[in-house]
């Protein structure tokens, strides 16, 4: 007599993205200059931190390094006394790098494979944000074939063509209860592909301050036929059905970044990086399932990111032949506006601290670690959608260590 | 030699000293004042006063489970860390934990729920169906059926015939005693008071028809509940206690109300036989006439097995019309509405006069009514999809009582400057849905 309906069970957003799932560990290098490094012609890093700058690079190598990150965000509902904590898991960013070019030629083919966005919360089955998120794992890993140039002794450009390969899991509890009292689950499961490009320029002007543009495009990933699993009574099934499936996009935006590096000594180098993080291509998030129920509507919901955007400075000091030194600084201002956080992506303006040292026993080995360390704001926040209303604060330790062989 | 080995002990300590400040350092903090004031409040000693929403009733009984999740004992939790002192409630035996009954949903087919009653675990003591006896003090005073003008029951013969208040007497007390006389003497530091929706529901729930002989189904009139209302806030408020009162809902904003709609039992009876034209109805005034989505009926008509039986098709021809008891007709809501929002003036009047904060759980509601959500949850008032309210369509559900009790919590913080901490609502289940087909 009385259709039950449940749309409203589902009408709260599945994910978002964010700043936090920037993740800006690409090279330890940089990472131990905060991330700064696009005019500065380091290491095969560049071939991500930009392209232009490959060929102005001395050898061939290849590199391979990893950054443990651990995300610490914590939750107090508003009005509660109570704050909860994610748990801790350890998302792993990785870079490979390779670079190659006859000696003294004009040009130098490179490789990179980096995950430039990504994002790993559990917050457990039990948190009072269960309705909204219980965990998220997110990876992107980019490969990137690329082309550097010179043009000039002191101009180089090149290019590279971006492969997104995308994972994605998405889990959050739904507020239908089994007799024992329990909340059904969902899971959100797919992999997607996307694509898009990576290009710079590099100057280095005869003053050796050196000039980096270099703008990497939005990568628009598909999701298609992810699994969408509903764990609920069985009463509840026809609502929403077994082996349903869903298509989704994730938007992936592009940056454009400025660089300036510049020679303070001999053995000391600066850089600077003004990125702009076109998050505004973000607009809403749609999920369009397979099999539709009263229950269970494709969803589309509002995002409204605005561009986000970072600065930061970083120093870069060779000690001695063998040891070299760095430290860095940065802010970056988050996408997400006002009613649009979430637990996915608890994100807010944030400061940066890294450091960092290379050691380099022979000229074929490079050993570089770094320290990476961000302070996301505090953050008060009511969500328009879910109605999650309480504070946000992120801590982000990420070590990390590559290993390099140059010839 | 022993010299490096404490030198190496010392380093490793240092180490592990560093590595367990590094982790600390690692979480990071939120600082919030919730949970360290009780303003100008003391909550000592808190006691609930009202009817079968603050005794935790829900799925058309009391029974252990709704007890343990009734609002009061919620807020009483939260008040512990604001110098909050035990609270005590009738509850009844594990053994017996299903009290007087109550209905689950057994089944939902397309949509047509199933309610079954639960009948094991019952705490009848004797064939009269009178319940178990709790003896020993009480702080959530919530009684089911409870009215304001019958805590005043000048015959005192409500506390014998009314079970759930009958449970909580001595036998000496049994027909000798109103609500008003057993509130008393408590020493209590701080109350709540939701009373006053039985004045009007037991009216309306009834299809607005009063059975003579029967108090319960009384509309009670307004001067007189205003003043009946002054007396209990006179009374618990006589040695300077602070508290809280709540006003009462508006009655169209429940399930029990707003399911079974003259459109939706049109249209399933065209279903059945395309020759249907119109639901017709008996009204409080005799009338008989063609029903709108104006026109209320009780959420049990759907179960009642009535609709569309008989030679005379019953509620399809004007000859055989849904009676009068089953429907709260468009004038009959005017009315109830009416005295409801007369009931809330005084309550809200006289309230201010007395400085007491006010949970307005009319205005709550309403909210409900259009839909709300909070913490990711989806709430309505839609019957069991809705959350909030639990399968009698009046009473709410643990999720709908952790809510209420925030609004609760909230006016008392602002009135009081106190930090009570709010409670986590996804903590509390909706409706059970059965796990079978």
């Amino acid at each position: 007599m009385k259709k039950i309906l449940l749309s409203a069970l589902l009408s709260a957003p599945l994910w978002v993205l964010g700043q936090g799932f920037q993740v800006n560990l690409q090279g330890q290098k940089q990472i131990g200059m905060a991330g700064a490094g696009s005019a500065l012609a380091l290491d095969e890093a560049s071939v991500f931190y930009n392209p232009g700058a490959v060929t102005f690079l001395e050898k061939n190598s290849v590199s391979a390094g990893v950054n443990p990150l651990l995300f610490k965000s914590a939750f107090k509902q508003t009005g509660s006394n109570v704050t909860e904590n994610v748990k801790d898991k350890i998302a792993p960013p990785f870079e490979f790098y390779a670079v190659w070019g006859p000696k003294s030629n004009k040009w130098k083919l490179g490789l990179g494979v980096y995950t430039p966005f990504g994002g790993l919360v559990d917050w457990g089955n039990d948190w009072s944000g269960r309705y909204a998120l219980t965990s998220l794992n997110l990876k992107a890993i980019y490969f990137q074939p690329t082309l550097s140039i010179k043009i000039t002794d002191r101009i180089g450009i090149g290019a590279g063509f971006v492969y997104n390969h995308g994972d994605v899991n998405l889990q959050r509890a739904l507020p239908v209860n089994f007799p024992d009292g329990r909340s059904g689950h969902a899971t959100l499961e797919g992999t997607g592909k996307g694509y898009g490009w990576n290009a710079g320029l590099y100057i280095k002007t005869l003053s050796n301050i050196s000039f980096a543009l270099v703008h990497k495009s939005k990568v628009i990933t598909k999701l298609d036929n992810g699994t969408a699993e509903f764990d609920v009574p069985n009463s509840l099934r026809s609502s929403f059905p077994a082996g349903n499936t869903f298509n989704a996009e994730l938007p992936l935006p592009s940056t454009t970044s400025l660089g300036i590096g510049i020679p303070l000594s001999q053995s000391t180098t600066l850089a600077f990086d003004a990125s702009w993080v076109q998050w505004h291509i973000y607009q809403d998030l749609s999920f369009d399932y397979a099999t539709n129920t009263p229950a269970l509507a494709d969803t589309k919901s509002a995002r409204n990111y605005r561009d986000g955007s970072s600065f930061k400075l970083g120093i870069n000091h060779q000690a001695s032949e063998k040891l070299a030194l760095r430290a860095g600084v940065g802010y970056a201002l988050s996408p997400v506006q006002d009613g649009y956080v979430t637990p996915e992506a608890p994100d807010a303006d944030r400061y940066i601290l890294s450091a960092g040292l290379g050691y380099t026993p022979t000229r074929h080995f490079e050993v570089n670690a770094s320290f990476f360390f961000e302070d996301v704001k505090s953050r008060k926040q009511k969500n328009i959608e879910t109605g999650l209303d309480g504070t946000f604060k992120t801590l982000v330790y990420a070590p990390g260590i590559s290993l390099t062989y140059k010839w | 030699m022993v010299g490096e080995f404490q030198m190496k002990k010392y380093i490793l300590n240092s180490f592990i000293a560093a590595a367990i400040l590094f982790t600390a350092a690692c979480k990071p903090e939120i600082e919030t004042p919730a949970g360290t004031s009780a303003g100008q409040a003391n909550f000592s000693k808190y006691i609930a006063i009202g009817n079968s929403l603050t005794s935790g009733y829900a799925d058309g009984g009391l029974y252990l489970e709704g007890q343990k999740a009734a609002y009061p004992n919620l807020i009483a939790a939260k008040m512990s860390s604001v110098g909050g002192g035990a609270f005590t409630s009738p509850f009844f035996t594990e053994e017996h934990s299903n009290g007087s009954g109550y209905i689950s949903l057994t089944a939902l087919v397309n949509g047509t729920p199933t309610l079954t009653p639960v009948i094991d675990k019952l705490a009848f003591r004797d064939p009269a169906k009178h319940l178990d006896k709790y003896s020993g003090e009480i702080q959530n005073l919530g009684i089911p059926g409870m009215r304001v003008d019958l805590s005043f029951d000048p015959t005192l013969t409500f506390s014998a015939a009314n079970p759930f208040f009958e449970r909580l007497l001595t036998d000496a007390q049994v027909g000798k005693t109103n609500y008003f006389q057993y509130i008393q003497g408590r020493n209590h530091t701080f109350f709540s008071i939701w009373l006053g929706n039985n004045d009007v529901l037991g009216y309306a729930l009834n299809g607005a028809v009063t059975v003579a002989g029967d108090p319960t189904t009384v509309l009670t009139d307004k001067v007189t509940f205003s003043s009946l209302y002054a007396n209990l806030l006179n009374a618990l408020t006589a040695g300077g206690q602070k508290g809280i009162v709540a006003t009462i809902p508006d009655v169209t904003a429940i399930p029990y109300f707003n399911t079974v709609k003259p459109s939706v039992l049109l249209a399933a009876a065209k279903a059945a036989n395309p020759a249907a034209q119109a639901v017709f109805i008996q009204t409080g005034t005799g009338a008989v006439r063609v029903a709108t989505d104006e026109d209320l009926i009780r959420l049990p008509f759907q179960s009642a097995g009535l609709f569309g039986q008989g030679t005379i098709p019953y509620g399809l021809h004007p000859l055989n019309p849904i009676t009068n008891n089953w429907v709260l007709d468009k004038d009959e809501v005017v009315k109830v509405k009416d005295y409801v929002n007369s009931y809330n003036s005084s309550i809200k009047s006289i309230a201010t006069s007395k400085g007491l904060a006010i949970a307005d759980t009319y205005a709550y509601f309403n909210q409900v009514k259009t839909g709300l959500t909070v913490q990711g949850i989806g709430i309505n008032a839609a019957f069991i999809s809705g959350g909030a309210f639990s399968l009698d369509g009046i009473h709410l559900t643990p999720r709908g009582n952790a809510v209420i009790a925030n609004v609760f919590i909230d006016a008392i913080n602002a009135k009081y400057g106190s930090t009570i901490p709010t409670i986590d609502v996804t903590q509390y289940r909706g409706v059970k849905f059965p796990d079978t087909k």
